[in-house]
């Protein structure tokens, strides 16, 4: 009985009947590819891009200089150095991230205390130096600045997880 | 010793011991914040509680001694909500910016509220707002992170005798507060942001530059002055952050000046690569050039040394190996404070550590300004002190101390003689003497009164003699020493096992250097004699700054004018733009090596800090101009260059057994004893001398070439400033002048200062300060003082 199934399946093609169904199925089904960059897909509030540097509302850079992103980092990828500023309060004088080392895992953000460093959904940073992948303090504030309502918005909706 | 049972296991401790202090030695875990094991205790903050059986409510451990069979838990479920409320407690004013705070990290109040706090707390009214204190450059202060443990305050009032810290009001309202006008008034003052258990007192210097996790630690030996306290240097990124005291180090503090030293690894005086002179200006050039360049300097020239003994042990057995095999008869000094290079009969080193000083019956310091010169040191004294143990004091002033002083009196520097006459009289009284003291005697007609202290300090059963700078740079310090010792011979005190005869020295390693340069030493002001007559060449100064430190500054300038000078070094010192060639030596920091320090401790550095610039260990700079001067190189690795170490001091068992055996660091070396050389005093010369004597004062932010280069001391510097010149008013009077404008006329002239009065300087000697308007003056031995136009 197996001896005939088995040559009926091999001379009558069966198996690749089964995978061209297959084919054949996802052919006619609706498609789920986008046509980036026209289309995008949606990005979750969590998204995990690039990095920036928050300010308060009245302009005042947030980050306090603790350091607690730079020595949780897993791939080495900040460096911080801070000095006390005029007015006595501890800020950075340098808040460098290299992305070429920058894994994406979140634990900066995760370790501020006062929401200073986050990560944008923004991804379409690439460039064509590694140079230009290094981000000096003046770049990340920049980035901040950019992406502040998207920043506040992410962090809104992502609040009743934390 | 007492029997008793802290946590079910017994455990055995002397008598007296407080629980707390039973569970820290046996490792049981209790949390505290207020004790110290340095300080008093206060009992004030309860973290301590624990229960002990039979009793019916927790008790606060650093203040309850151990009883026999006392039953002691440090665990329990009850403890535990007492600690949690102690926390809430501790908590309830304590801002929350631990992210901001230099503490965070290496915080106890922060272990704490993780290991024992609640977590959230339920204080919902108005927090205390208690404004910052300046306390100088060294302390930071941020106040409401006080918790009110009154370390700082018993820090300031048992260990720095200041008292210049205090609390203020009760309750709510209780706050710390320093009664300060621009600085704290310690010497000890960096030591406040060591036992500040949270971030209320912090090191200003390293405030919000850096955070505990960041640094890496270099166990290392400090060699601002002979003391040679262990440090440990933290840095991050090859950059000195701090200097701290080592945990279980010999001493629990160090001071300012050995702690902000490490801003000078950075400064613009450093040598960071080997410099070449082109036309009037130095210029960077490589090291193959500058040897060479070098090399004509030496080969075949008449040469004098003058190096530092700041260096390890092994970079000055290759200097010696340069002295010895590369040169021809070089002239070689290294000691900037002493006249005299004769061999002393008793040669620099303590014969005792400065833990047993606490224990003797009597302490006499003879001339020495040990505050300023030797903080820790003087710190023993002050716990002996405050043990109602006497301390006796000798000299041309009554220099501020931070202990009780029992007996105190004025001398001359000229007085010396007959003090030690004096003494020795009333011991041959006694029927108390020793060969060759008459012969001593005889040499000297006048009597002093002090000497009646010093004999009665010496017919203690034990009694130790600290011999200053006023008698090691005395021109006669020879003979002086000399009577010294038949004086401590005589008393009984010279015998091994309570040897007494203590001679402080000027830099480290004096018992290697003493035995290794014995008979080839001449005094420093004789190599600039040398140079200045026209009998030199070239001036190897070797880590040396002479004409910033020592007694010679005035020869120093005019020798450098005249001959070549070839700066091997780690930091330029004053020698501004004198240099023809400078070579860079790696800082202490910066160098695997053995220092001993003047009680005889040696110490080995294992894990030196990376050299900045182009510096090289001293003894591969050596090496390298032995070789280049066509010799063969006699050492190539730190191991044959400890083994020429003990050639030439084969008496040093205790490096050998340190660096071979590898023994743990606890051996001494001993200093030179027993000299058999006889020195008669030279009274006459003494007659001969101006009519008023000079001693030279000692800033211990000023001083030295490290110290200088470092502008966090040298702002200490500025607000402790001394007196420029002074003398005593009746000394003024007997003159028929007045103080102000006056004209001292020393051995180089005459020149105009302005001259101020004391009342705590003996008559008949001025006082200069080394780094004032009249520096100059200070290496002259005597001068006259004259009115106006």
């Amino acid at each position: 009985m197996n001896f005939i199934k088995r040559h009926l399946k091999t001379w009558l093609l069966w198996e690749l009947v089964i995978g061209l169904s297959l084919t054949g199925r996802y052919l006619f089904k609706k498609k789920i590819t986008v046509e980036y960059p026209e289309e995008r897909t949606p990005l979750s509030p969590r998204f995990r891009g690039l990095h920036a540097l928050r300010r308060y509302e009245s302009g005042e850079e947030r980050c306090i200089a603790c350091k607690l992103c730079e020595v949780t980092c897993p791939a080495l990828a900040i460096t911080i150095e801070s000095e006390e500023r005029a007015d006595g309060s501890r800020r950075t004088t340098r808040y460098d991230i290299d992305m070429t080392k920058c894994i994406f895992c979140g634990f900066c953000q995760e370790a501020c205390p006062v929401d200073a460093i986050v990560e944008t959904q923004e991804f379409e940073y690439a460039s064509e130096t590694r140079a230009a992948l290094y981000y000096t303090k003046d770049m990340l504030l920049n980035v901040g600045d950019r992406y502040e309502p998207q920043i506040a918005a992410n962090l809104a909706a992502d609040a009743r997880y934390q | 010793m007492t029997v008793l049972y802290i946590n079910d296991e017994e455990v055995t401790v002397p008598a007296g011991t407080s629980i707390l202090e039973a569970c820290r030695e046996n490792n049981v875990e209790v949390p505290y914040f207020c004790y110290h094991p340095e300080l008093s205790v206060a009992a004030n903050c309860r973290m301590c509680l624990v229960e002990v059986e039979g009793w019916n409510k927790p008790a606060a451990s650093c203040c309850t001694p151990v009883s026999e069979g006392m039953k002691v838990v440090t665990q329990s479920a009850g403890l535990e909500k007492d600690r949690s409320m102690m926390m809430e407690y501790l908590l309830i004013h304590h801002p929350l910016d631990c992210p901001v705070c230099d503490q965070g990290g290496a915080c106890k109040l922060q272990d704490y509220a993780v290991e024992h706090g609640v977590g959230r707390g339920r204080y919902t009214e108005v927090k205390r707002l208690p404004s910052d204190k300046d306390l100088g450059p060294f302390v930071n202060t941020c106040m409401t992170r006080c918790i009110h443990c009154t370390r700082c305050v018993r820090f300031a009032d048992e260990i720095a005798g200041t008292g210049d810290m205090g609390v203020l009001n009760r309750g709510d309202h209780m706050k710390i507060d320093g009664i300060v006008e621009d600085a704290l008034a310690s010497e000890l003052s960096g030591n406040l942001g060591d036992i500040c258990p949270v971030g209320a007192l912090l090191d200003k210097p390293s405030h919000d530059v850096s955070r505990p996790w960041e640094m890496t630690r270099h166990k290392s030996t400090c060699t601002a002055c002979p003391q040679g306290c262990d440090i440990v240097i933290e840095s991050r990124a090859d950059e000195v952050m701090r200097i701290r005291p080592l945990k279980g180090g010999v001493e629990p503090w160090i001071c300012d000046r050995g702690r902000y030293v490490y801003d000078a690894f950075r400064s613009d005086k450093r040598i960071l690569s080997p410099m070449l002179r082109v036309g009037d200006k130095l210029e960077k050039a490589s090291w193959d050039d500058a040897i060479e360049k070098a090399v004509t300097m030496l080969k075949g020239k008449r040469v004098g040394i003058v190096f530092s003994p700041d260096w390890s042990v092994e970079g000055l057995a290759a200097i010696r190996l340069l002295h010895d095999i590369g040169l021809e008869n070089p002239k070689v000094a290294f000691d900037l404070h002493r006249r005299d290079s004769r061999p002393f009969a008793f040669d620099e080193g303590l014969t005792m550590t400065t833990e047993s000083m606490e224990q003797v019956d009597q302490v006499v310091i003879l001339g020495s300004d040990l505050r300023q010169r030797f903080p820790i040191l003087m710190q023993r004294l002050r716990k002996r002190a405050n043990l109602g143990k006497p301390v006796t004091r000798i000299g041309a002033m009554h220099y501020r101390t931070n202990s009780e002083i029992a007996n105190d009196a004025l001398v001359r520097p000229r007085d010396w003689y007959a003090v030690i006459a004096r003494a020795m009289d009333q011991l041959k009284v006694l029927g108390k003497t020793a060969a060759g003291m008459d012969e001593w005697m005889g040499k000297v007609e006048a009597r002093h009164e002090a000497g009646k202290l010093l004999a009665d300090a010496l017919l203690a059963d034990t009694c130790a003699l600290l011999v200053g700078e006023e008698i090691r740079s005395h021109e006669d310090a020879a003979a002086l020493i000399h009577g010294l010792d038949l004086l401590m011979r005589a008393a009984g005190h010279a015998e091994e096992g309570q040897d007494g005869r203590n001679l402080l020295p000027s830099g480290m390693n004096a018992q290697l250097l003493s035995a290794m340069f014995n008979g080839t030493r001449t005094a420093a002001g004789e190599v600039f004699a040398a140079a200045i007559a026209g009998e030199l060449d070239t001036l190897l100064l070797i880590g040396s700054d002479p004409i910033g430190d020592g007694l010679f500054s005035r020869k120093a300038k005019e020798a450098l004018a005249k001959v070549d000078l070839l700066q091997v070094g780690s930091i330029s010192g004053d020698m501004v733009g004198l240099a023809d060639i400078k070579l860079p030596a790696a800082a202490y920091s910066e160098i695997e090596g053995t220092f001993i320090n003047m009680e005889g401790r040696v110490r080995v550095a294992e894990n030196p800090l990376r050299s900045l610039g182009e510096g090289r260990p001293l003894w591969k700079v050596m090496m390298r101009l032995i070789q280049a001067l066509g010799h063969d190189v006699p050492a190539v690795n730190l191991t044959e260059m400890r083994e020429h170490v003990l050639t030439m001091a084969p008496d040093f068992t205790a490096l050998k057994d340190i660096w071979f055996a590898g023994k743990a660091q606890e051996d001494f070396i001993p200093a030179q004893r027993n000299r058999k050389n006889v020195f008669l005093p030279n009274v006459a010369k003494m007659n001969a001398a101006k009519g008023l004597d000079v001693v030279g004062r000692y800033s211990m932010y000023k001083e030295g070439a490290w110290v200088r280069a470092s502008k966090l001391l040298a702002e200490a510097g500025r607000i402790h400033a001394l007196d420029d010149v002074i003398v005593h008013p009746d000394t003024l009077a007997e003159m028929k002048l007045q103080a102000g404008d006056l004209t001292i006329m020393s051995n180089v002239g005459a020149e105009r200062f302005t001259v101020g009065t004391r009342t705590d300087v003996s008559p008949g000697v001025v006082f200069v300060s080394k780094r004032g308007t009249a520096g100059d003056i200070s290496g002259e031995t005597s001068v006259d003082l004259g009115g106006g136009q």
